[in-house]
């Protein structure tokens, strides 16, 4: 196991290096450079120059790459030219935030989705099982934008339950601990902030979840559906064990498998889904962070950002792996 | 100004509390020794509306108790305002620190300086401050308080000469007193130092433009505490993409002599927290607690508001004005201070003809653009400066809608099968243009309806200043928001030389800026600028289109602050009101 997790690693660290260059260059490539986003529209075209070369644009890409490899080997990303603020300052800021309105989505998704698609499976044919099918498709229909949108208009502007925008209400007395808003708050005891913080989370984490809710129920119903029909049920069934433990040991682990690789591939995806609905809710994560990145060439708060994303992507892969070990014994014996 | 995500040319200055009476947009007249703007009372209408409001009773329980919280469309990036050259930062640092001169609608007024004196030759100017100013740190504001911030932007070293950082002093300034090679800033600085005698300052200058006074009341200007500066005072910026100091991301450092000082910057949760000011020299802030949010989607900002979340957001979509009166919100209507024009490149032919420009400019209908796309309050330009600004004159040539006569000049010049590229910005929305797309449709519909064939190039914002300037668009959409009350800074960054991105050298118009520029006579200089939109409306450049307020908004249970031309707000006159 140790080996290949080394292996993985290894993996990792071409692959990061493979992507970095690959977009380097092409963030190079775009036309139009940051000093139009960071002076006035008026500002001369001298000034513009200066900034330019102040900030080393004005260097051969390769040289501008070997100096973002530079820095990038002593864990220094820079700082985000929009802000002034370094980006693994900006990153660690705002990461807390999209980290936990996606495990509050992918919570939401696993803890409804796996019950869901096990009952849909179990009760083929009924009411319920038409329900779930047809509504997860509707779920991976609706964009997601759209949802937050809809979600908030109804939620928390006409019926006034839940707050519209931000992570915590203004003002509030708040002690960071791991920038995870609602675990900082039971950490800390300050339970008012803890609620005040999952009334926050409530719409955007709903919204997140539609698609690997309806991901996950499919999935589980058609993973269900394939093993009770294997040979080993029937013999559990006919040797006289409780349905419970028939259910837990024997349908639901051994559907775990598929659940388990989607389930790490849809964490990954929530990034992507996070952007949008970070911006319907002004949720502060590195949604808006990321896209004005974009649209300023902020290069540096880029390349560290995508760095990152592709860290976690990679990791929640190996962890995924590892966990089948866990989940199916001959994995382990193999490995 | 730069701008944050949502991108809003934002504009300068000083926190201004006491020069403004609460409840009345006052007149612009100046209080300066330097006098008043010639054009002024004739343009009061539509610069600044009076406020009509009155003065509702203050639910006092509720302004020590509850936070104001406003929802700004971007992240400020320094508390020290000389670090930035964004709107979003200048709206909280005004709040927290204060300038020599202030502005009154868009006339320069005191600020920390009760009057100032200019020599005749405008280079040596002494501000006389206010008695009894402190700093929120308990130091005293004096002459020497003024001339150690002087002193401070002059010799700064390294990355803090950078224009990413310190724009605006390079701007105005020139440069430093020793330039860094490696920050690219070659010009010498103007400054030449600064003379304090008590509550007296001189700066002196090695030569006059007409940026001054008003550009003392830039927000990057604002007066720091000489003790507080102590503490950063080996502080270093080593290049230009080095992050910004620390002291200036966190509360607790710096301290200014405003209304409100910075308790907390919550990076996070994009908040800042203001907490009031109890030994303010002027009018104590209504509300204790003031906090600045960022909510960078326009749409989310208004539900924000609807919702209660916050009480006021900045920059209100032109298409939501309407509807947030209805619901009874207020939306009161800032002056103008900004210009969008449709330029026409004569590198490109056949702009070069004066009647192919004038042809097109007769058939632009900017009345409709103004009718239809822009915010109330919205103004037809005839002219490349807003009419608040001294110069503004009445007897430019104004191109006046007629498709007809369009129609005859294009064909008098042989070009009835006219076919042009039309450059539009994608991505972004500023103050002077809300709506780009729609803006663009219009006169490519006026075009077309006068024989003229469009083709649509659309750009994104961060290629589209380069591709302008390059001469490359036949017709561009192109504007700005006024920094301080100067006409040069309008007129003079576009003609005051031959350039490609407007591709005509007529040396009677250069010679005319010029010549306003360097005039330190007030009435004199005034006729100057006159003479110089005349020249530059007979040239013919572009087509000025419009002048557009930005708009802001505020709840029902709140008295909103005076609504500021050129946004800057004083939040310490906002109040919850009773009956909420």
């Amino acid at each position: 196991m140790l080996r290949y997790t080394v292996k993985r690693l290894l993996q990792l660290a071409v692959a990061l290096l493979g992507l970095s260059l690959l977009l380097f260059a092409w963030f190079k490539a775009l036309p139009g450079g940051p000093e139009n986003r960071l002076l006035p529209e008026n500002a001369t075209d001298q000034q513009r120059e200066a900034l330019r070369a102040a900030l080393g644009l004005d260097e051969p890409v390769w040289v501008q790459y070997g100096d973002f490899l530079g820095r990038v080997v002593r864990f220094d990303f820079g700082s985000s030219l929009s802000s002034g603020r370094p980006v693994a300052t900006e990153l660690a800021d705002r990461l807390p935030a999209t980290i936990e309105l996606s495990l509050a989505a992918m919570i939401i998704a696993v803890g409804v989705g796996i019950p869901l698609g096990y009952l849909a499976a179990r009760r083929r044919g009924t009411w319920l099982d038409f329900t779930a099918v047809s509504g997860s498709l509707l779920g991976t229909c609706i964009p997601i934008f759209f949802l937050a949108a809809m979600l908030k208009v109804v939620f928390a502007q006409e019926l006034g339950w839940l707050p519209t925008t931000f992570r915590l209400s203004a003002g509030a007395d708040y002690t960071e601990v791991t920038g995870l808003r609602v675990l900082d708050g039971l950490i800390t005891g300050e339970f008012d902030i803890a609620w005040d913080a999952v009334l926050h989370l409530v719409l955007p984490a709903i919204a997140l979840s539609s698609i690997p809710l309806a991901v996950i129920v499919r999935i589980t119903r058609a993973s269900v559906l394939d093993v009770v029909g294997e040979d080993y049920v029937r013999t559990a069934d006919a040797k006289g064990l409780k349905p419970s433990v028939i259910r837990g040991r024997h349908v639901m682990r051994n559907a775990m498998l598929p659940i388990a690789t989607i389930i790490g591939l849809l964490l990954g995806s929530l990034f992507a889904g996070a952007v949008l609905t970070e911006s319907v809710f002004s949720f502060g994560g590195i949604g808006s962070f990321v896209y004005q990145a974009t649209t300023e060439r902020d290069y540096p708060a880029l390349m560290g950002f995508i760095l990152v994303i592709a860290m976690f992507y990679v990791a929640i892969n190996l962890i995924v792996d590892l966990s089948y070990g866990l989940l199916d014994p001959r994995v382990r014996v193999r490995s | 100004m730069r701008t944050s995500p949502t991108p809003v040319r934002r504009v300068l200055a000083a926190a201004a509390s006491a020069a403004m009476a609460v409840g009345i947009l006052a007149a612009c007249g100046s209080d300066g020794d330097t006098g008043g703007d010639a054009d002024s009372a004739e343009d009061f209408d539509f610069s600044c509306p009076e406020r009509t409001d009155g003065t509702p009773e203050a639910d006092t329980a509720a302004n020590e108790s509850q936070p104001f919280v406003f929802g700004s469309p971007g992240d400020p990036t320094s508390m020290d305002p000389v670090l930035a050259s964004d709107g979003e930062t200048f709206r909280v640092t005004r709040q927290i620190y204060e300038t020599l001169v202030d502005t009154d609608c868009t006339d320069n007024v005191p600020g920390l300086a009760e009057s100032w004196d200019q020599n005749p030759e405008g280079t040596e100017w002494t501000f006389h401050l206010r008695e009894g100013v402190t700093f929120s740190d308990g130091t005293a504001l004096d002459g020497a308080a003024v001339c150690t911030n002087f002193e401070r932007w002059a010799n700064f070293k390294g990355g803090f000469q950078s224009p990413n950082f310190t724009y605006y002093y390079s701007a105005i300034f020139g440069g430093f007193t020793e330039n860094d090679p490696a920050m690219g800033i070659e010009a010498e600085s103007i400054y030449q130092g600064c003379e304090a005698d008590g509550l007296d300052a001189t700066i002196s200058l090695s030569k006059y433009t007409s940026s001054f006074p008003g550009a003392f009341s830039l927000s990057s200007f604002s007066i720091i505490s000489p003790a507080s500066l102590e503490a950063i005072a080996d502080v270093e910026l080593p290049a230009a993409d080095s992050p910004l100091p620390e002291y200036s991301q966190t509360a607790g450092t710096l301290a200014g002599t405003g209304p409100y000082v910075l308790t907390e910057w919550d990076h996070g949760e994009q908040q800042v927290t203001l907490t009031r000011n109890e030994n303010y020299w002027g009018d104590a802030a209504k509300v204790k607690t003031l906090i600045f949010r960022t909510i960078s989607d326009e749409t989310a900002r208004r539900q924000a508001l609807e919702a209660g979340d916050i009480q006021g957001y900045d920059l209100a979509a032109p298409a939501d004005v309407q509807p947030l009166i209805d619901a009874g919100f207020q939306v009161p209507v800032r002056g103008v201070f900004n210009l969008l024009y449709l330029a026409y490149t004569q590198g490109q032919a056949p702009l070069e003809d004066h009647a192919v420009r004038e042809a097109l400019s007769y058939a632009v209908d900017r009345e409709r653009i103004v009718n239809n796309v822009l915010p109330p309050g919205g103004l037809v330009a005839t002219q490349f400066i807003p009419p608040s600004l001294e110069g503004y004159s009445e007897d430019v040539k104004t191109y006046d809608y007629d498709v007809d006569k369009a129609k005859d000049l294009l064909a008098e010049a042989g070009q009835e099968d006219l076919t042009l590229t039309f450059c539009y910005p994608t991505d972004v929305s500023r103050p002077y243009m809300p709506a780009p797309k729609d803006i663009f449709d219009m006169i490519a519909s006026d075009l077309e309806a006068a024989g003229v064939t469009v083709e649509a190039r659309p750009i994104t914002w961060v290629e589209y200043i380069p591709t302008t300037r390059s001469g490359e668009c036949p017709l561009y959409l192109l504007g700005w928001t006024g920094d301080f009350s100067d006409p040069y800074n309008f007129l003079g960054t576009w003609f005051a030389a031959e350039s490609t991105e407007w591709g005509f050298d007529n040396q009677e118009v250069f010679d005319s800026i010029a010549a306003a520029n360097t005039e330190p006579d007030e009435a004199t200089r005034v006729d100057l600028w006159k003479a110089a939109n005349e020249a530059v409306m007979e040239e013919l450049p572009g087509l000025p289109l419009s002048s557009s307020p930005p708009s802001i908004a505020f709840a029902a249970n709140v008295y909103p602050p005076d609504v500021s031309p050129l946004t800057q707000e004083n939040f310490a006159q906002v109040y919850f009101t009773t009956g909420s």
